[in-house]
């Protein structure tokens, strides 16, 4: 053994060395792939997809099924109802959970983290579990098909997440910049409102737009809450089951484009904790 | 309490302990109060009541069944359908699990080792975090369907292969998802790795960059070969963060629905979707649908301890 072991070097070393390469491009196209095929397939004109080999470039690129949908209408219902129940969820799940998330993040540490875990636990429950309830109740209330009703619903997913990323936030801001204001004869909502809140900007930001992701992908609640005005996950959905490949492929990157934006812009808060139950399959 | 025994303890009070009563903590902390009832109602109210709502719609039935009665319970139990489900439900997580902890891994050290263009890699990593669950399950049906994308690129593997002089290999081009079986949840659990592989590497990255080089170093110089520190050292000191991928990831997994909705829906049941096609039309029967939902949440449970356990207990970051 130790013939082949001279300073740290090894047997290993030589394959990896050029087998690396290899496998960071391999692995970039098992992760662009799949999203080019989405892109592709949507401007694919339908002789191209057939057959037991499918071409794998568009030689005559078509954009007939973006003017199809586009022109046809039955993208703007859904894509507006996912635009404003996103909106709405992010702005209530603000107004409800920032402040919690402040008194949350002023309790003594034992206490906090309790609530604090608490909170994540409630994200773990099956959201079949609460939304057969949800969903009987809500008909009888006549919230199917409505924006509210969705939005009610989608809170109960985003809430706990958006008050633990917010206790995480205001627990950085020092409690001596809210003394020396109180000092200075400002109330405690003054404070709250004109000192603490401002410096949670930054982080207040950054949680807005998971729970906009979240609300904008969310699938299952929307499914239980519906029966004929879709959301745009559903709108795909319902393309994966009656529409031709192409339709589905232009619904769903209609679905995708945004998100890979915002995703572009979140990358660098992306932590493990952030993602424990907030995205699955 | 006053301020100087305040000052004897030695420390500072946090907000928010009655110690004297609780009329005169309520009226010191009004504010406080005021600020959390609207997230602790909403939490109750649609959280924690629909649960034990959906538990007693479990025990109920239509008109006529007395409560409480175990009869939904028994009836999904007789179902070959249901026990299939939860079958398939274990399978696809183990499958989707035991894949994403061996490429989590590899991902990880890959993307921990210092390289050209390591940031953009980074970056490009995490898109599958941002596609859509719906539109990931959309994309898996293009490659695994008859005439789907997987075929294609085997071809062109094959052709590439049948280069080289003397190899003559032959394909048949596959048809995954409409197969049942075997085949078809692997391909949910291909797509649900996919999906979330980026997590499982997240997990892995704070893992690997949480352990100091000197250890490597000292182990170099002891004359450790590469593989016996991977096994020696870094795995052992990866066992927490394994732990909660593992933990984490299972209860993801067990809750799947749209990836097994799209690529297995009526060919091969799973929790997610047989609860689902209870309780939706054309079926309509939230009586089942509760039963089966509560079985579901029993089993989420036990995963919900062991992270209390095994986690949360650990570290402060979970």
């Amino acid at each position: 053994m130790s013939s082949t072991v001279v300073a740290g070097k090894d047997v290993l070393d030589k394959p990896l060395k050029l087998l690396f390469p290899v496998w960071v491009v391999i692995s970039l196209l098992i992760v662009l792939f799949p999203v080019y095929l989405v892109f592709m397939v949507s401007v694919a004109p339908g002789s191209a997809l057939f057959g037991e080999r499918p071409a794998l470039f568009v030689e005559d690129p078509t954009l007939r099924f973006w003017n199809d949908i586009l022109q046809r209408g039955d993208l703007w219902g859904p894509l507006f109802k996912s635009l404003a129940v996103a909106s709405f969820t992010t702005l209530l799940a603000i107004v409800i959970a920032a402040p919690a998330a402040y008194v949350i993040s002023r309790l003594p540490v034992g206490l906090r983290y309790g609530v604090v875990i608490g909170l994540l636990v409630t994200r773990m429950f099956p959201e079949f579990t609460i939304g057969v309830s949800v969903a009987t109740r809500f008909a009888r209330l006549g919230l199917i098909d409505t924006y509210g009703g969705l939005v009610l619903a989608h809170l109960i997913g985003s809430l706990p997440f958006i008050a633990w990323i917010l206790v995480g936030t205001f627990e950085t801001i020092p409690r001596d910049l809210e003394e020396a204001a109180q000092i200075d004869g400002a109330s405690k909502m003054g404070t709250l409102l004109r000192v603490v809140f401002p410096l949670a900007a930054g982080g207040i930001a950054v949680a807005s737009l998971f729970v906009w992701l979240y609300s904008w992908n969310e699938f299952l609640y929307a499914r239980l809450l519906t029966t004929n005005q879709n959301t745009l996950p559903l709108q795909v959905f319902q393309a994966i089951d009656r529409g031709s490949r192409q339709q589905m492929a232009t619904v769903a990157a209609v679905l995708t484009l945004p998100i890979l934006l915002v995703v572009y812009f979140l990358q660098r808060y992306l932590k493990p904790g952030a993602l424990a139950g907030a995205v699955k399959g | 309490m006053s301020r100087s025994q305040e000052a004897a303890i030695g420390r500072p009070t946090d907000v928010a302990v009655p110690r004297v009563g609780f009329g005169r903590w309520f009226r010191k902390h009004k504010l406080e109060v005021a600020l959390v009832i609207p997230l602790v109602a909403y939490v109750m109210v649609l959280t924690v009541v629909p649960i034990l709502d959906t538990f007693r719609i479990s025990l109920s039935g239509r008109a006529g069944n007395s409560f409480p009665s175990a009869q939904n319970y028994t009836s999904i139990f007789a179902s070959r359908v249901f026990r299939t489900a939860i079958k398939n439900t274990i399978i696809v997580s183990l499958l989707s699990l035991s894949m994403e902890l061996v490429l989590g891994m590899i991902v990880a050290l890959t993307l921990h080792a210092k390289f050209f263009a390591r940031g953009f890699v980074r970056t490009v990593a995490l898109i599958p975090l941002g596609v859509p669950t719906i539109v990931s399950g959309a994309i898996m049906l293009l490659l695994f369907s008859r005439s789907g994308y997987l075929n294609s690129l085997m071809f062109v593997f094959v052709d590439l292969v049948n280069n080289i002089p003397g190899v003559n290999l032959e394909f048949q081009a596959l048809s995954w998802t409409v197969a049942g079986g075997w085949r078809t949840l692997f391909t949910v659990a291909v797509a649900d790795m996919w999906k979330v592989l980026p997590i499982v590497t997240l997990i892995f990255l704070a893992g690997l960059q949480s352990i100091s080089e000197d250890v490597y170093e000292a182990a170099s110089v002891d004359g450790a070969t590469k593989w016996q520190r991977f096994m020696r050292i870094t795995l052992p000191l990866l066992v927490p963060f394994i732990t909660m991928a593992i933990i984490l990831r299972a209860i993801d997994a067990f809750r799947i629905y749209e990836l097994a909705l799209v690529l297995a829906g009526r060919i091969e049941p799973v929790l997610g979707t047989y609860i689902g096609g209870r309780y939706l039309p054309p079926t309509n029967d939230p009586f089942t649908a509760a039963s089966a939902s509560i079985v579901l949440f029993g089993i989420i449970m036990i995963f919900i301890v062991a992270y209390l356990k095994f986690v949360a207990g650990r570290s402060r970051s979970a």
